[in-house]
């Protein structure tokens, strides 16, 4: 049961060591009922170790993680009661319907058969796939498979939702869909711990945001906030039909590239620059126009959190 | 047991979906069983149901009655395809195209050689390669000699008794002929001793008819001579008589006169005296006359009676008859004694006959070899890819992890596997020995329902091993070489693929470690040694030991895994 008072997910010091690496290092977050909280960080920052420590397959070296009240440790059990999962990858039998998997984790989770038949179909209704609920997994789009994906960890309304990117790959319509059920399933008292890499999304979704790489916590708070403290609050957008040389910004004061592109497309180069003022922006454009690469494209607005997160964690790729 | 029951209906559903997996359990055995059983018939000998016929070409060079024997004999056996050929050059090129394993050559003279009580050989050009062939085809040759060589001593024998019968016929009616002399002669003595007897007799009836006559004309004439003297007698007393009657007649009347008168008198006097007639005394008596005497008066006087029997004897001499003759000796017909000797049996080649400890029959269906192990050996390579594959899909479907967070207990996801998988291999089993015995007539002992021990004790095994080997693999690529070595290995030394008694005497006590050796062991005993129930106790007590002691290793090495 957990109580109003209490958070929902408590973790405290979270250490998590695998073959002599530390992968995981003093984590501490908490999420309240009702509440959604992103997790964000690149790939290998811990996000995914994070999930498996509060769904309790994995162990922790260290710290405290309780979910709804109950150690993942010495209350293992009680803890998987309590939470719904959905997995990062798609987690379901491609040779059984979208109704047979459902009602097969639903009987998993403890329902009788009327029972697991109703939260079966309850749970297919709210990502919208009833219609297709007797078709097998395996013929279902991307986008279907990412619902019922998300469907078979809603089942039995868990009081806490822990959701390892549900929306990769999938079409705006299932992200619509996907992102109304969650809401809902927050409106509803459920606390959830979502782990994305598309910041806008996590804007949009989150209460507020945890922040972490390399297995640390680099920051949390509200989007806002965390586009505050990153120090980034403009940012241009240029795209030049020939690549900009490195260094084309050299000399200029209070403007840094936040990513830079390659070719998406032959003749289009894109670029983000975070700039300190509005009066930078004239002068990243005629840089960019003085590198004789025709300048396609120029945009400049508020940064966000993905600039934020490339700000705080860097442009280097992760393995 | 919800979540128990969950798991084992969706194990089912996936594997009634995956069609790969459903003709890897049921078609590929069958193709399998198909393939080796045609194939391997040779480790039994040839198949008995012909299909699976040795060729052996026949060349007759003898050109007699003897190759063609011979051909008809092995021609008759299913396990051998007789194909004739001209020349032993093109037999022997047969077999060294290895288009036949063996090719026999009757040589020229063979039948002569033979009626000269000699001992003749064929010739058996052979593949040294083909080692089981040639034992078979050798063995059927052999066979076809042996059973020529007693069909020719029976011949022999038959014909030899039949001469002996028809000797005893002739003898015997010999005999009947010489009883029946004996019997004409001695009825011809009989009807000579009647025509004597007959002859006697009617010359004493004519004897006797003579001496009647003259005895009857002696007596008339003699009675006829008493009958004028009685006449002449009687006439003489009547005269006599009469004579003397009368005086006699008339002194009785007057003395009956008398008589009255004194008794009137007296009656007169009495009268008289009156009162004192009683003192008067009673007069005398007259004497009355004798009866006889009124009586001779009043009578003829009797007839002389004549003697009617005068005693003449007249005494006629017997005729005189001619004694008989005796009786001539009967004559005395005999026959020499004529022994028929002993029937001779000519001496016969040693026969075998092969008697089953068992009661089985001596040669077997190969299918009886081959459902049971391929069956096992798909079960097994089943299990392994039901169970440790199917564990590994789980795990990359990530379904898995997501039962592993679910509140379920870890071991009734093993044991949703389990119960899963062994539920299909035991349906595995039994179609696949429901299709051996449609389709191969396979057997299935006496007590076909004891097959179920070993198969629920194999199965049981199968899936526990298939657990081993999923916790032991942690990849797919691992899987496949780990579990199919061992399971090739299980299967081709615990006897499935061929019989365990081919494998030298250290595999096969090796093999004890296998519970497919148990499982064949049982097979072959209530199916090929049509043994009972009780013949598969120990083998499905070691199978369930060893299910189980693959289960204990296989928690161990998933909890391992799981920390």
């Amino acid at each position: 049961m957990v109580s109003a008072a209490a958070p929902a997910i408590a973790v405290d010091g979270l250490v998590v060591d695998r073959d002599g690496r530390r992968i995981l290092d003093e984590v501490g977050f908490a999420v309240g009922p009702g509440e959604i909280v992103g997790l964000l960080g690149p790939n290998g920052a811990g996000k995914t170790t994070t999930l498996g420590v509060l769904s309790t397959l994995l162990r922790p070296s260290g710290g405290s993680v309780r979910v709804a009240g109950y150690d993942v440790v010495s209350h293992t059990k009680a803890v998987r009661a309590a939470i719904g999962r959905v997995p990062q990858d798609i987690a379901l039998y491609p040779r059984l319907t979208g109704r047979e998997n459902a009602r097969f984790f639903a009987r998993l989770r403890g329902l009788k058969a009327a029972a697991a038949r109703r939260a079966a179909d309850d749970a297919l209704a709210s990502v919208d796939l009833l219609p297709r609920a007797d078709d097998r997994a395996a013929t279902y789009s991307g986008g279907m498979q990412r619902r019922l994906n998300l469907a078979c960890g809603l089942l039995a309304s868990p009081p806490v939702l822990l959701l390892d990117e549900p929306t990769v790959g999938v079409d705006p319509q299932s992200l619509e869909r996907i992102v109304t059920t969650i809401r809902a399933q927050a409106a509803n008292g459920a606390a959830l711990l979502y782990s994305t890499h598309h910041m806008d999304e996590a804007e949009q979704l989150c209460d507020r945001v945890v922040l972490i790489d390399r297995g640390r916590v680099l920051a949390t708070g509200t989007p806002r906030k965390l586009v505050a403290s990153a120090g980034v609050e403009l940012r241009v957008d240029v795209a030049t039909q020939a690549a900009l040389r490195d260094g084309w910004l050299a000399g200029l004061a209070g403007v840094r590239v936040l990513e830079s592109d390659g070719p998406q497309r032959a003749g289009r180069h894109d670029v983000a620059v975070a700039i300190d003022s509005l009066e930078l922006a004239p002068r990243v454009l005629e840089r960019a126009s003085g590198e004789r690469a025709t300048v396609l494209e120029f945009r400049v607005q508020r940064a966000s959190l993905h600039d934020a997160f490339l700000a705080l964690t860097g442009r280097a790729s992760r393995d | 047991m919800g979540s128990l029951a969950a798991i084992v209906a969706k194990d089912l559903r996936l594997l009634a979906r995956d069609r790969v997996a459903l003709v890897f359990i049921l078609i590929a055995p069958i193709v399998v069983i198909c393939v080796a059983g045609f194939s391997l018939a040779s480790f039994y000998g040839a198949g008995p149901s012909g299909q699976t016929a040795y060729e052996l070409p026949l060349v007759d060079e003898d050109g007699g009655e003897l190759a063609a024997k011979i051909g008809e004999q092995l021609t008759a056996e299913p396990r051998v395809h007789v194909r004739r050929v001209a020349t032993r050059a093109e037999a022997e090129r047969l077999v060294r195209d290895k288009r036949a394993g063996s090719a026999l050559v009757i040589p020229a003279g063979t039948r002569e050689a033979l009626a000269r009580g000699e001992s003749p050989r064929v010739l058996l050009f052979v593949d040294p390669v083909k080692y089981l062939e040639r034992l078979n085809v050798r063995l059927e040759v052999l066979r076809a000699r042996d059973e020529l060589a007693a069909a020719e001593r029976s011949r022999v024998v038959t014909e030899l008794a039949a001469q002996r019968a028809a000797l005893r016929e002739q003898l015997e009616a010999l005999d009947a002929t010489l009883a029946r002399g004996r019997e004409q002669l001695a009825a011809a003595e009989q009807g000579v001793q009647g025509e004597r007897a007959r002859a006697a007799a009617e010359v004493r009836a004519a004897f006797e008819s003579a001496a009647a006559r003259v005895r009857s004309d002696v007596a008339r004439q003699v009675d006829a001579q008493l009958e004028a003297l009685g006449a002449r007698v009687d006439a003489e007393v009547a005269a006599r008589a009469a004579a003397v009657a009368a005086p006699a007649r008339e002194y009785l009347a007057a003395l009956a006169d008398a008589r009255t008168k004194f008794e009137a008198w007296f009656a007169e006097l009495q009268r008289l005296a009156d009162r004192r007639a009683d003192r008067i005394p009673p007069p005398p008596e007259f004497p009355e006359p004798p009866p006889g005497l009124t009586r001779a008066l009043d009578e003829p006087p009797p007839r002389v009676t004549l003697p009617a029997d005068l005693g003449i004897r007249i005494e006629l001499p017997a005729p005189s008859l001619p004694s008989a003759a005796p009786p001539e000796p009967a004559v005395e017909i005999e026959r020499p004694s004529i022994a028929i000797p002993d029937l001779a049996i000519p001496g016969a080649a040693l026969a075998v006959e092969e008697v089953s400890v068992s009661g089985g029959p001596p040669t077997i269906n190969t299918f009886d070899q081959n459902v049971p192990g391929f069956s096992v050996t798909f079960l097994l390579l089943g299990m392994l890819l039901g169970v440790s594959l199917g564990l590994l899909d789980e795990r990359d479907w990530g379904t898995l992890d997501r039962v592993r967070a679910l509140p379920v207990a870890a071991s009734n996801i093993l044991l949703g596997k389990l119960a899963s998988r062994f539920a299909v291999g035991f349906a595995q089993m039994l179609v696949l020995f429901a299709v051996g015995y449609l389709l191969f007539d396979i057997s299935l002992g006496p007590q076909p329902w004891a097959l179920l021990l070993p198969i629920a004790g194999v199965v049981f095994a199968g899936t526990a091993f298939g657990l081993i080997v999923a916790a032991g693999a942690r990849t797919r690529d691992a899987v496949l070489p780990l579990g199919s070595i061992v399971i090739v290995t299980m299967a081709a030394i615990g006897g499935c693929w061929w019989p365990i008694d081919l494998e030298p005497r250290w595999m096969r006590t090796l093999a004890l470690a296998f519970p497919t050796t148990w499982a064949m062991d049982a097979f072959n005993d209530l199916m090929i040694r049509r043994r009972g129930v009780e013949a598969a106790y120990v083998p499905t007590g070691m199978l369930l030991a060893y299910g189980l002691a693959y289960l204990g290793v296989s928690l161990a090495l998933f909890r391992r895994r799981m920390r």
